[in-house]
């Protein structure tokens, strides 16, 4: 199966088996391993990538439902060499320990500023309710997420 | 882990949607969203030989009112759905309910029609659903027809669907005038978890103060999402004090039939029926409920 879509900002095209999900095509296919693979069941979140702007769990959607959509993982955040205001307060605040689950939160806290740049901490919350993190007990990431909400400062 | 390898039929029309459903060599599967399909391939607790993905076929997605009838198309996003201004100003019951399945990258994919069709017991929609008497559209190799979603849920995972059919729409009827409605799950884990209960309630009043409907949907309260036709008689025609309420949330709790599993036992589940039914009744009543999760 020929898939072409927009990745990171480029045109892409891609080859994939029909039962392919996308973390498969992420990862195998493309060889862009930041996103992450965790549960394969969609409990941990760590394998969240922006569909269209929206979060989605790549290793719950087939690699066939991204034709034509524009996908953002974590290595396309930063532009022209720049980190995103997200990956810098990450890594100010100390919202990154091991980092397996940092890709995702990113994502899903990307997601979530581009819908609403100033939401409240409980927002903030419940954007990433679904990405799990065993480090950090999330106080920092929330911490973080707030600090580079643009509609905040 | 991969997932095991199987053809996929991507039809761009409804006939050619059914038309591969049609076909008798090798089991097929529906994909909408694959939420839950998928983690059930990655077990291996389907093995489908083909599946039919929804993905191309764009007038499913739709999401309109006519004369006052809300229609979902069965590929509808949760996050559409959630969004959709028709969908909270006129049945903010739904957008509370979607809203509260799962986490948002899960309802960017997850579909109305594949929530029903999973026909969990713990589905967040289901008891909305059920409340605001949603009619659910049918095509199959027999043509069209439509299904009260309180005839849907026939069993454990089971539906009212016969093989070869699919679901085209949900349609919602107009929410009864100065109807109170609310939602509430409870999840003894984590907020994102399926809920272990779901009680979904609508209310309305007459010019006395007395109930003149009330309708109660459970979700985790037996093998399928059900109506509490029980704790809605205790409700109709009297006043929702303190006393009834109290009544029909004991009348709930008896006529629900839950399932042990491992988030929790039958006991546990009826009990916080008993709890939760009261507590959302009060709310409603009280003009305290609030469609938000709690903070904790
Ligand atoms: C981590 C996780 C958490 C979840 N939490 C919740 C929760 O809190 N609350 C909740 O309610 N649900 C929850 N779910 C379940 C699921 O995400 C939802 O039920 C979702 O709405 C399913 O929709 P889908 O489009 O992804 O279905 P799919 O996975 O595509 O399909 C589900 C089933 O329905 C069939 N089907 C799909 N569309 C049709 C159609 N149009 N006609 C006939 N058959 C069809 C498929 O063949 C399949 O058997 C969760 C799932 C996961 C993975
Ligand atoms: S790997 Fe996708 S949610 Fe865990
Ligand atoms: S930093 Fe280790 S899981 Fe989050």
């Amino acid at each position: 199966m020929t898939l072409t879509f927009v990745l990171n900002g480029h045109p892409c095209t891609a080859e994939a088996p029909a039962h392919w999900t996308v973390l498969d095509l992420l990862r195998d296919g493309l060889s862009l391993t930041g996103t992450k693979d965790g549960c394969g069941e969609g409990v941990c979140g760590t394998c969240t990538v922006l569909a269209d702007g929206r979060p989605i769990r790549a290793c719950l959607v087939l690699a066939a439902h991204v034709r034509g959509r524009a996908l953002v993982t974590v290595e396309g955040l930063e532009t022209d060499g720049r980190l995103d205001p997200l990956q810098t307060a990450f890594a100010e605040r100390g919202a990154a320990q091991c980092g397996f689950c940092t890709p995702g939160m990113l994502l899903a806290a990307k997601a979530l500023l581009t819908e609403d740049p100033a939401p409240t901490a409980q927002e903030v919350r419940e954007a990433l309710s679904g990405n799990l993190c065993r480090c950090t007990g999330y106080a920092k990431i929330v911490e973080a997420v707030l600090a580079a909400a643009p509609g905040r400062s | 882990m991969r997932l095991r390898p199987f053809e996929l039929v991507e039809p761009e029309t409804l006939a050619d949607a059914l038309a591969a459903l049609a076909r008798l060599d090798g089991e097929a599967r529906l994909i909408a969203g694959g939420t839950a399909l998928v983690p059930m391939l990655r077990l291996g607790l389907v093995k489908p030989e083909r599946l039919i993905s929804l993905h191309r076929l764009p007038a499913l997605a739709e999401i309109r009112t006519d004369d006052g009838t809300l229609r979902l198309g069965a590929i509808a996003t949760l996050a559409d759905i959630e969004r959709a201004r028709a969908v909270r100003e006129g049945w903010p019951l739904l957008a509370e309910a979607v809203h509260r399945v799962a986490s948002p990258a899960i309802r960017t994919s997850g579909t109305i029609g594949g929530n029903l069709c999973y026909a969990e017991a713990a589905s967040d929609p289901a008891p909305a659903l059920l409340c605001l008497e949603a009619e659910v559209r049918v095509a199959g190799p027999a043509g069209e027809r439509s299904v009260p979603v309180t005839g849907f849920f026939r069993g454990f995972y089971e539906t009212a669907l016969e093989p070869g059919e699919l679901v085209t729409a949900v349609r919602i009827p107009a929410v009864p005038a100065g109807a109170l409605s609310g939602y509430v799950k409870f999840t003894p884990r984590s907020a994102e978890d399926k809920p272990l209960v779901g009680v979904a309630a609508l209310i309305t009043l007459d010019t006395a103060g007395r109930c003149a409907e009330a309708r109660i949907g459970l979700a985790g309260a037996a093998p399928t999402p059900i109506r509490a036709h029980r704790a809605e008689m205790v409700l109709r025609g009297e006043a929702p004090s303190d006393t009834t309420v109290r009544a029909a949330a004991e009348a709930a709790a008896r006529e629900a039939e839950p399932l042990s599993d491992l988030m929790g036992s039958a006991d546990y589940r009826r009990e916080m029926i008993r709890v939760w039914v009261r507590r959302l009744l009060v709310a409603m009543r009280d003009g305290t409920h609030r469609a938000e999760p709690n903070q904790d």
